[in-house]
């Protein structure tokens, strides 16, 4: 008997249709599996065997081929073990309704029958039903996840008896119930606030700014001044997650195998810190398994570097295509696969290698030379996609102990909310979401400057020595200050400001 | 070129001591390369080893080619035999008897005045070496320094932005610049005032090539003012030389407490140096016009006094600024980036600014 049972593979962030066949023959009892499967397939037959046996089935004694088709395509990981049993059971007729061929199975098998959690389920999900399926069966452990997923019939199951007993309509389930993501998001989170950060006016208003056009910042400051909690700060004030938005980013976790298996989505924006050890498959993506990195994992979030010029040469160069296009592209031998990147680039580094080049306090022993060094670690291209650079340095402890309340995140969020929604409203029907991520003709569009602002530009540039590639960058952030300001046309006080905020191109600095 | 003009070139490739340049050349007289080379006095007094290397490096050709390349790329070869050899050095001890020279020699015959100091300033030191040296370029000195990090980088570019004119004497030959930083600086100068070396192009800096130039910066002017620098500074070698020389040594105090005023304040404590608070003690004591002290008067806005208030008891930190003035931080920032493409204030790393 031949049967065909459907299942989802993945490939990158998207799905694809696997239809699993299997043939039962007489002859030397045996489980042939082809199809370019990875080792985890193969070795799906012997958990298969025993789920079956131990689920109170019978297992034939026959020779089976099973067939993982599309014949051409690698696939990965046990979740198709589900579709296999079903496929041996109605081959060797122990299910006997047609029912099955409906059905998409997902679901990694134990021993006993138990079916197990596995990665991917939401993008599977989302591919499926574009691909206009509508019927899924999905392990229990994955269905918050599944939840969010409207316009489909989800079933959630927890071994192989009920998918059986369910497929020859000897019991009912229930559909999954969908959850509206509102629901989920109103739930309290335990952010840091900026209200406990002392002092730092300048920082502050710096992420304020880059929460509100989406710019990269690099903060420069010596050890102990705070940049490290400036950014995990930084998360609460960025707007909030989009259903869509969440999606994508649930997507991926969940490719990841990182997704919060009792939450089901990702409400927040990502926050990342891979330390400065991180290798550059890590950072990409990539791998065997074709795993998300931790640029994919910040997409619609911040990726925070601290001790930029720390990580190694070649990985802060792997910044550059995703902070340009806000995706990357691994290129393997199997497969070539591109992720979703595009996150806010949030660098933290000292000025020199002892780190106290320009403190208030303390002396720094470094050589001009190795303080050149230093700097020049970063490269111009990368130094190019950072709009923002601010100086941070530590704070006295009169300051600390300063009863001087600190305006709360929740404040400045509003007036970047305010920010955000301008340029939604500008960026109307093109892909770009917010000002950092203009495009050239964007940019004479949106940012044209008054007779007056380019005299001043002019006079700004000579005066303070600042290098040409800092135009571009400073006509973005003076737009988005506009924009913190309601303001239609950019005004000379936000390109003042927008100036001050390009401390690296300055020459002051050598 | 004369004979003995490019066997002085020959030597200097070939890192010949000067002293013994010094006894050849008295004994030597009017003979050719050629004749030179074969003559006893070279023989006797060059090693063998230094003979074969001069020998080696005459091949005729690849001499003569050089040093018309030399001379394409904008090297002046300046010699103790030519009338352009700054008067200054001439009776020096250790006279160097070879100048490579890119730019304008006769800035050499103006008054010449060396600012030197720390490659490591502070934010102090920064603020009042571009104050001095612009104010004293513009009253007519000629400023001479190493074209190293910090104090001699400040001096000319301050100098080159006032439209003041410059001498850069290098450690290095032309096509090594050190620190490799400058470079771009070396240029300018050279289109705008003069490069000096004592050493052929190719010729990387050494440790003691360093203390060697600084003989040349001290001969060269009629005095030098120490901004700020430490006692482990390669100043020290300048001041030495200039007090030997008898060339006026001037310097500026600093905090007792700093690490980079320690040199100042010590040659001020026991009398090596004379004390100057402002540039004008400078120009008093040349007796050279004083600049006109009417700056323009600027227009500022009520946010902009406050600041120059703030800033007026030295230089301050944003925060102090930010606290003190209660101006919202936009609006602060902007106001302090008007006052620097203004002329009225200085930004210096770690956010501190500071009055001009």
């Amino acid at each position: 008997m031949l049967s065909k049972v459907l299942s989802y593979g993945l490939c990158g962030i998207e799905g694809f249709l696997v239809t699993i066949e299997t043939d039962m023959v007489g002859g030397i009892p045996h489980i042939d599996m082809v199809g370019l499967g990875d080792t985890a397939v193969k070795e799906s037959k012997d958990r298969v065997k025993s789920a079956i046996r131990n689920s109170g089935f019978q297992f034939p004694i026959k020779h089976f081929t099973i067939n993982l088709a599309p014949a051409d395509t690698k696939k990965e990981g046990p979740h198709y073990e589900l579709s296999m049993a079903v496929g041996i059971l109605s081959a060797s007729e122990q299910i006997l309704n047609k029912k099955y061929k409906d059905f998409i199975f997902i679901g990694e098998l134990s021993l006993d029958g138990t079916i197990k959690k596995v990665k991917g389920v939401l993008p599977i999900l989302i591919s499926a039903r574009s691909a206009g399926f509508k019927k899924v069966i999905i392990p229990s452990d994955n269905c918050e996840e599944a939840k969010f997923i409207d316009g489909m019939e989800i079933y959630a199951v927890s071994n192989l008896r009920q998918v059986v007993m369910f497929l020859n309509d000897e019991i009912v389930l229930n559909k999954l119930e969908t959850k509206s993501f509102e629901e989920v998001s109103r739930q309290d989170t335990n952010k840091l606030d900026f209200e406990n950060v002392k002092g730092q006016a300048m920082a502050k208003r710096a992420l304020e700014i880059a929460a509100a056009g989406g710019h990269n910042v690099l903060m420069i400051g010596p050890p102990g001044s705070g940049k490290s909690m400036l950014a995990k700060c930084f998360s609460g004030i960025l707007p909030d997650l989009t259903f869509e938005e969440a999606l994508q980013v649930t997507k991926i976790h969940s490719i990841a195998g990182e997704l919060d298996l009792k939450k089901g989505i990702i409400t927040e924006r990502p926050f990342r810190t891979p330390h400065t050890t991180a290798t550059v498959v890590s950072m990409t993506g990539g791998g065997n398994h074709s795993k998300p990195g931790e640029i994919s994992l910040a997409h619609n979030g911040v990726l925070f570097l601290d001790e930029f010029p720390e990580y190694t040469r070649n990985l802060i160069e792997t910044l550059r295509q995703p902070l340009e296009d806000g995706t990357i592209t691994v290129a393997r031998a199997n497969q070539t696969v591109t992720y979703p990147s595009s996150f806010t680039l949030i660098a933290s580094m000292n000025p020199c290698p002892c780190g106290n080049y320009g403190a208030k306090d303390r002396e720094c022993r470094c050589t001009p030379a190795q303080i050149h060094k230093y700097l020049s670690k970063i490269s111009g291209p990368i130094m190019d996609r950072i709009d923002i650079h601010v100086e941070v340095d530590n704070i006295s402890y009169q300051d600390l102990n300063n009863e001087t309340k600190e305006e709360n995140s929740e404040s400045i969020k509003a007036r970047v909310d305010k920010a955000r929604d301008i340029q939604l409203k500008r960026f109307k029907n093109t892909k770009t979401f917010s000002n950092a991520k203009m495009s050239v003709p964007q940019m004479k569009k949106f940012c044209k400057l008054s007779k007056e602002c380019q005299e001043l530009m002019e006079q700004a540039f000579s005066k303070l020595k600042l290098s040409a590639r800092a135009h571009d960058r400073i006509l973005r952030v003076a737009r988005t200050i506009a924009d913190l300001e309601g303001e239609i046309e950019i005004l000379p006080r936000h390109i003042f400001e927008a100036i001050s905020y390009r401390g690296l191109d300055r020459k002051y600095w050598d | 070129m004369k004979e003995i003009e490019k066997l002085l070139v020959l030597f200097s490739i070939c890192e010949i001591a000067n002293k013994k340049q010094e006894i050849i050349i008295e004994q030597l007289g009017e003979l050719s390369v050629d004749q030179a080379l074969n003559s006893n006095i070279i023989l006797e007094n060059l090693s063998t080893e230094e003979y074969q290397k001069v020998v080696k490096n005459y091949g005729k050709q690849n001499f003569e080619s050089m040093l018309t390349n030399m001379e394409n790329s904008g090297i002046e070869i300046v010699t103790i035999f030519s009338d352009k050899y700054p008067k200054s050095l001439i009776d020096l001890d250790d006279r160097p008897l070879i100048l490579y020279a890119k730019g304008d020699m006769s800035l050499c015959t103006e008054k010449c005045f060396g600012v030197v100091g720390t490659r490591v300033p502070s934010n102090y030191g920064r603020i009042i070496t571009e104050r001095f040296a612009k104010n004293l370029a513009q009253s007519g000195l000629v400023i001479v320094s190493g074209l190293c990090y910090g104090i001699d980088a400040i001096a000319h570019k301050a100098t080159l932005d006032v439209g003041g004119k410059t001498i850069a004497v290098i450690a290095s030959g032309f096509n090594n610049i050190y620190p490799a930083t400058n470079t771009n600086l070396a240029d300018e100068i050279a289109k705008n005032g003069l490069i000096l070396s004592e050493y052929p192009p190719s010729f990387k800096a050494k440790p003691y090539t360093f203390p060697r130039r600084n003989r040349i910066v001290a001969g060269l002017c009629n005095g030098i003012l120490i901004p700020e620098a430490g006692l482990k500074s390669g100043t020290v070698y300048t001041k030495d030389f200039a007090l030997d020389y008898g060339k006026d040594v001037f310097a500026i105090p600093g905090n007792i407490d700093s690490k980079t005023s320690e040199l100042t304040n010590q040659l001020i404590r026991y009398g090596h140096a004379e004390c100057v608070l402002a540039s004008d003690d400078i120009i008093e004591f040349y007796g050279l016009n004083k600049i006109s002290k009417e700056k323009n008067v600027q227009f500022v806005s009520l946010d902009e006094q406050t600041i120059i208030n703030l800033l007026e008891n030295g230089q301050q930190d944003f925060d102090f600024l930010h606290e003190n003035s209660k101006i919202p931080v936009n609006i602060l920032n902007s106001c302090l980036t008007t006052m620097e493409i203004r002329g009225l204030i200085r930004k210096l790393p770690g956010k501190m600014f500071a009055l001009i």
